[in-house]
């Protein structure tokens, strides 16, 4: 059975194997290309630390981040795209050009299990995309690393793009496009249906759970006095929540902050001076905001976001194929 | 234990029912040939007992074993659109097909395709005519060694040689391994030369079931004076009149009354006068 799929899927899977070489070949080519140019620019120390402690001209590390992101956004693109397009391309035609082509009616009519038949075909189409789609991320990673803080990675993990292609999350997302692009095609038993529906519920379900992990994992909390800045910001974690709090430790509301501040801003006879900063910052306990606040997720953290991200997705793509066995097993 | 039995079987789609009420037993051995008009369900027939389509009512059994959503191992089945891999080769196709079954018969296909002069085996199968794909999927359904062979629509879009071929196949099977057969077709004249026994459907409903020279015996063509049909004694199934002279298919028919001359119709008269009958049955209400 496994000779069956293989060989019904020939084509497709040597389209896959096509893929992964040039992108690999690509990958390497640019990234080597890339340190050459980091090297003549006297840049390889700047990629490990953060921009403002950078050594080399400023002008210099400014002309090789506009050169490259062009590249480096492209690459990280077709990570994003990739689960998508497995889903349309791999998962809804599976069953569905079966079922249209009326060719189920021959392996129906032989003595394997429609069980067996379907697990094959599902292995046989999933398990080479994920592959392909694992191998090409972690070299798109490796590339975007070797651009360290000049490129990407700049932003930390927690960007909408960073985040898409990080970790387990692609391998989630695709495994749910794929699910879904067969359930829709079982149920439809029309290609062209399952590619275009099977695309748009995918990109809806994407957006919509969107924001949904990051209030799944417990955040920690940092409270600083008025006068200090948080270092959240800049360290690449992802904040949740901010704002003050009052002496007794809960937060004040977003208007009352309004109002304090402004009301501490008035005070100070002109502004922009040193001094009328410090008279701010010392005004703001004084009228109520003891402290700031910020609810955030350290990066070193981002693995158990990416983690429930895919579990989430993950368990949908396992709803979807148990949708699907039961249709294919009832199907008339 | 009987290959093929139906008890009060009926498939409904949304709101019409392509077979209904359907009762009867295939009996070991015999060549049947399913017969009806287009849409009498025929095809729906044939997909409840390869475990294609599942009954709404009633229950379809192979050699005595329920079919609930998968075939029997003693069945093979040939779907009207042939349902082929087209983009393998036949030699791919039959490697396939020999994977797909616990038991499994190369040499059969082997043999049946060598019958076939024309057939490349490193042809792809979307690449043949509509003859030779017929072929390899009989072979293909022969190289499960089975007990009853259902074959759906096997001689539509084949040219007579094609066709004689193709009997030729079949009938070689039913003589060297008394295999049982049921094939639907129009082409009453090609199922005469090769059928013993009849299933005659119409409405989802059994209209006719035996053995082809009893059913045969059972009825009477009847030519005479129009004005005289009250003469006749036995079922009348349909009528064909004009002016002077009408000419009745009857079943059970007594002797024929003086004035007319009766005979024993053939195959394609019985058929075609119980399918006039239920077109008017059907054009009346």
């Amino acid at each position: 059975m496994i000779w069956v799929s293989w060989r019904r899927q020939r084509a497709q899977l040597l389209t896959l194997l096509g893929l992964l070489v040039v992108g690999a070949g690509v990958i390497t080519l640019l990234r080597s290309s890339m340190i050459d140019s980091l090297t003549s620019a006297g840049l390889t120390g700047c990629v490990s630390v953060p921009l403002d402690q950078c050594t080399a001209p400023a002008a210099a590390a400014k002309s090789f981040a506009e050169a490259w992101a062009n590249p480096l956004d492209i690459a990280r693109m077709s990570i994003l795209f990739g689960p998508a397009l497995i889903g349309v391309f791999i998962g809804a035609p599976l069953f569905a050009r079966e079922l249209e082509q009326g060719t189920h009616v021959l392996a129906f009519t032989q003595s394997v299990s429609r069980t067996r038949w379907m697990v094959s075909k599902l292995v046989m189409a999933l398990v080479p995309a994920l592959v392909v789609l694992a191998v090409l991320q972690s070299m798109v990673s490796w590339w975007l690393s070797a651009a360290g803080t000049l490129g990407p990675l700049m932003n930390g993990p927690f960007t909408a793009l960073n985040f898409s292609i990080g970790h387990v999350s692609p391998a989630g997302y695709a495994l749910f496009a794929f699910a879904l692009g067969t359930f829709i095609g079982v149920m439809s038993r029309r290609t062209l249906v399952a590619m275009t529906a099977g695309l748009g519920a995918f990109v809806v379900v994407r957006f919509a759970l969107a924001g949904l992990v990051d209030r799944l994992v417990p955040a920690q909390r940092v409270e600083v006095s008025p006068d200090k800045e948080l270092t959240v910001y800049t360290d690449g974690s992802l904040v949740l929540d901010h704002g003050y709090l009052d002496a007794a430790g809960q937060p004040v509301a977003q208007d009352k902050v309004n109002a304090l501040t402004a009301a501490c801003k008035s005070v100070p006879q002109g502004s922009g001076t040193a001094e009328s900063q410090q008279e701010f910052l010392a005004c703001l306990p004084k009228s109520g905001l003891a402290k700031r606040y910020a609810d955030f997720i350290p990066e070193s953290q981002a693995w158990q976001v990416h983690l429930v991200d895919a579990a989430i997705f993950g368990a949908l793509a396992v709803l979807l194929l148990a949708g699907t066995t039961w249709a294919l097993r009832r199907q008339s | 234990m009987n290959p093929l039995t139906a008890t009060a079987l009926g498939k409904r789609y949304r709101a019409r029912w392509a077979v209904r009420d359907c009762d009867f037993t295939v009996p070991g051995g015999k060549v049947v040939a399913l017969v009806g008009p287009n849409g009498a369900g025929k095809s729906t027939l044939l997909r409840m007992a390869a475990g294609i389509v599942r009954p709404t009512t009633g229950e379809i059994s192979a050699f005595g074993t329920p079919v609930r959503g998968r075939i029997h191992p003693d069945v093979s089945f040939l779907a009207q659109d042939r349902s082929l891999y087209r983009d393998l080769t036949v030699r791919e196709l039959a490697r396939a097909c020999a994977a797909m079954n616990d038991r499994w018969s190369a040499d059969r296909v082997r043999e049946v395709l060598g019958l076939l002069a024309g057939v490349d085996h490193d042809a792809k199968v979307g690449t043949l005519s509509a003859g030779a794909l017929t072929q390899v999927a009989i072979a293909m359904a022969l190289g499960r060694l089975p007990r009853l062979l259902l074959l759906d629509e096997p001689l539509s879009d084949l040219d007579p040689l094609a066709r004689d071929e193709t009997l030729r196949i079949i009938m070689t099977e039913v003589a060297e391994r008394g295999t049982t057969v049921v094939m639907s077709s129009h082409l009453l004249s090609d199922l005469r030369e090769v059928c013993d026994h009849l299933l005659l459907i119409d409405e989802g409903r059994v209209q006719v079931d035996g053995d082809i020279e009893e059913v045969l015996a059972q009825h009477r063509i009847l030519v005479g004076p129009a004005a005289d049909e009250s003469a006749v004694e036995g079922t009348l199934i349909n009528a064909t009149r004009t002016e002077r002279q009408a000419t009745l298919l009857v079943r059970e028919a007594r002797p024929a009354p003086k004035g007319w001359a009766g005979t024993e119709p053939d195959l394609e008269s019985l058929v075609m006068g119980y399918l006039r009958a239920s077109r008017e049955r059907r054009s009346s209400t």
